[in-house]
């Protein structure tokens, strides 16, 4: 510890000549700022290979994303979903080409709840049904789209939910699930409006067809 | 509202074996959903794989596959029948395609693997709200009955839905695994052919054949084949070159004595024992794959130095400068550059014992080829091709207006073509989109297949030190 700092730099623990500096050489400018966002090359990279395999993979590129974009499996935001409604039929939905019946029916019942039939709440205990009368438009688009019938089962509904659909008149839907009921009883079973409590979730959604009707003041 | 999307795109990533579910452990009714994280990269090799199927095999089944592909998960009668109609499309609707042809065609994707089973639904499963799927071993690949009559008479009557059929149930899908074996074995025949050349390829991808025959694919080596069995296989193949034939002893000897190790012979029994090495060939690929990295980004006295620590394991700066004849000051600058960017290591021994002199210590320098070189270099090809499908990505939707402008017009131009309007009203319609336009758009489907390219050839880096990782890993 003897000579600590006494005198420029004389007890220094390494020798600068091991850094690879000369005597008398000049030290590099230190570094001030962070290294530029795209430094510029040194060395040109080489060309790609184009050859006939890689010909036929760009090819095939181009064709299978044209096919996926093109097909029911793509999926469209929101934006574009709009646009279609105002140019085609606003009632119009494609049908998904998806397997159902190897899915957890959790994903199926997207399709019944986005044409607004309304869930009635249910009590807690045995079975109900709710016979309803739905427009005659929303019956017919149901009957398209719900794929699942046979999958599901033809069981009396005892602690499953079905969707069985019987006439195009008549809606019977069972409703038995506790923890549907959870989910039903947090958006529609209060007093309050259920968009007055705005979580900021649709703030930069530019959707405009979202429904505010009820929280008017 | 979102609920529903989500739960669409959660069925979308499902079908197409990307998202896989199954039922939480503490309640049967609820699923958990994960991501097969290879099978979304693998998204990216899907134009390989028809090229490698239309390679081995021909068009029909390539057809097979992309209709797989398109669908994600199918039964075998309906690949059958999109496939009859897509072939349909292609040749104008004149010929209706014999589906029976087909039919062999998707036989033979399944005995080689190409293509597998998915798990089947378990008896319970329409009451169950997370169904369970079950996966039966023996019957991965085995092609259930399938009725051609009714595909057939389908596609008489210009359908475009198949409806119900017997083997509805049983479901197939893309097998990524056995495709990455095949890309695997690709990379190697062209290494065997670049190497010696395109004869000693073609007996390579022979014996390839049988090894994959004999030994199992997830061991790092394979069985040991001995030399009349590969002499008997070449005699038989039918495609084999007269030249082959000829010399295959020499094209043998010589593959095995190459310091690539594409062949390692190990013993002597029934005129020689071959076995493939894994972990070895692959790690003298991706010790390729890197000297041509270090040599295009920072020259080749670097690369003379990186080869230098590679093979001499430690080496100390003054051996280094001296060894690979280097002036000093250069051998410094490439030695620190090559530090910074993670190609060599240090490593600090100290000598000194007393505690007043200053310590002095060997700096020395070592290649850590799996942990730090291989993983630094696989990492800027993922970066890099992220980055290209960004820009990508970018250049389109900037862009989107003017080229679907110009995709609408080229759409109008060839069916008035194809109705017989003459060639200067077409002319005119053409102008409606000016000169810089057109050549904007040349120039962003330039760029755009440009960066296509460089993503497929960063894949192919990626594959390699990817596949060199797994095996140094197993050993």
């Amino acid at each position: 510890m003897a000579g600590r700092g006494r005198g420029r730099g004389q007890n220094v623990s390494f020798n600068i000549e091991q850094l690879g500096f000369g005597r008398g050489e000049a030290v590099p400018v230190s570094v001030t700022q962070p290294p530029p966002l795209f430094p510029t090359l040194e060395n040109r990279p080489l060309p790609l290979i184009k050859d006939v395999e890689y010909e036929y993979i760009l090819v095939t590129q181009k064709d299978l994303n044209t096919r996926m974009r093109n097909s029911s499996f793509h999926l469209n935001t929101a934006i574009e979903i709009q646009e279609i409604q105002q140019i085609h039929n606003p009632s119009y939905e494609k049908e998904l080409p998806v397997l159902w019946n190897r899915m957890p029916t959790e994903l199926k019942k997207s399709i019944a709840k986005k044409l607004g039939i309304e869930k009635l709440k249910t009590v807690k205990s045995g079975k109900k049904k709710k016979i309803e009368d739905p427009d005659k438009i929303f019956a017919k688009l149901e009957k398209k789209e719900i794929v699942e019938s046979e999958g599901e089962g033809m069981c009396d509904g005892k602690e499953d939910e079905d969707e069985k659909e019987k006439s195009d008149d008549e809606k019977v839907e069972v409703e038995d699930d506790i923890e549907e009921e959870i989910d039903e009883e947090m958006d529609e079973g209060t007093d309050y409006a259920s968009n007055y409590f705005d979580n900021g979730e649709g703030y930069l959604d530019e959707d405009d067809n979202l429904d505010e009707g009820e929280a008017q003041f | 509202m979102w609920e529903a999307r989500v739960k669409k795109a959660l069925a979308v990533m499902i079908q197409h074996n990307l998202v896989k579910f199954e039922a939480s452990e503490r309640n049967n009714n609820i699923a958990e959903y994960s991501i097969i994280h290879h099978n979304v990269y693998c998204l990216l090799r899907y134009p390989k794989y028809l090229y490698m199927i239309k390679r081995i095999y021909g068009t029909s089944e390539e057809i097979l596959l992309e209709i797989l592909l398109n669908l994600g998960q199918a039964s075998a009668s309906n690949v059958i029948f999109q496939s009859a109609n897509r072939l349909k499309e292609a040749n104008d609707d004149s010929e209706i395609s014999d589906p029976s042809a087909l039919h062999q065609s998707f036989l033979k994707l399944a005995q080689d693997n190409f293509i597998i089973r998915c798990p089947k639904l378990a008896d319970n499963a329409s009451m169950q709200k997370v169904p369970t799927l079950v996966v039966e071993e023996k019957e991965k690949f085995t092609v259930p009955h399938l009725e051609i009559g009714p595909i057939a008479k389908l596609l008489k009557e210009n359908a475009t839905q198949l409806g119900e059929h017997s083997d509805s149930e049983v479901i197939w899908r893309v097998n990524h695994e056995r495709f990455d074996v095949e890309l695997r074995n690709v990379i190697l025949v062209n290494a065997a052919a670049r190497r010696v050349d395109s004869t000693a390829g073609e007996l390579y991808h022979l014996i390839l054949k049988l090894w994959r025959e004999c030994s199992n694919p997830d061991s790092p080596t394979t069985n040991a084949l001995s030399f009349n069995v590969i002499k008997d296989a070449v005699r038989k193949n039918e495609g084999s070159s007269p030249v082959l034939l000829e010399h295959f002893e020499q094209y043998l000897r010589v593959l095995y004595e190459d310091t690539s190790s594409l062949i390692t012979k190990v013993g002597d029994a029934g005129g020689g024992q071959f076995i493939l090495n894994y972990s070895i060939v692959f790690e003298n690929l991706a010790c390729a794959t890197l000297d041509s990295i270090v040599l295009e980004r920072f020259g080749s006295k670097a690369l003379r130095l990186f080869r230098l620590t590679r093979i001499q394991k430690f080496m100390e700066q003054d051996q280094m400068q001296n060894i690979a004849m280097i002036p000093a000051k250069e051998a410094k600058m490439f030695t620190y550059k090559l530090l910074e960017h993670n190609f060599l290591q240090i490593k600090e021994l100290k000598k000194g014992t007393s505690n007043f002199a200053p310590v002095k210590s060997f700096i020395l320098f070592h290649v850590d080829l799996p942990q730090q070189v291989a993983r630094t270099a696989l990492e800027a090809s993922y970066k890099g091709l992220f980055n290209a499908m960004v820009r990508q990505m970018h250049d389109l939707t900037d862009n989107k207006r003017l080229l679907d402008k110009h995709a609408r017009l080229e759409t109008l131009l060839e069916s008035l073509r194809g109705e017989g309007l003459p060639e200067d009203e077409l002319a005119y319609l053409s102008d409606s989109m000016t000169a810089a336009e057109k050549s904007l758009v040349a120039r962003i489907h330039s760029m755009n297949d440009h960066l296509t390219l460089g993503q497929t050839q960063a894949d192919d880096t990626i594959l390699i030190l990817e596949s060199y990782l797994k095996f140094s890993s197993m050993t």
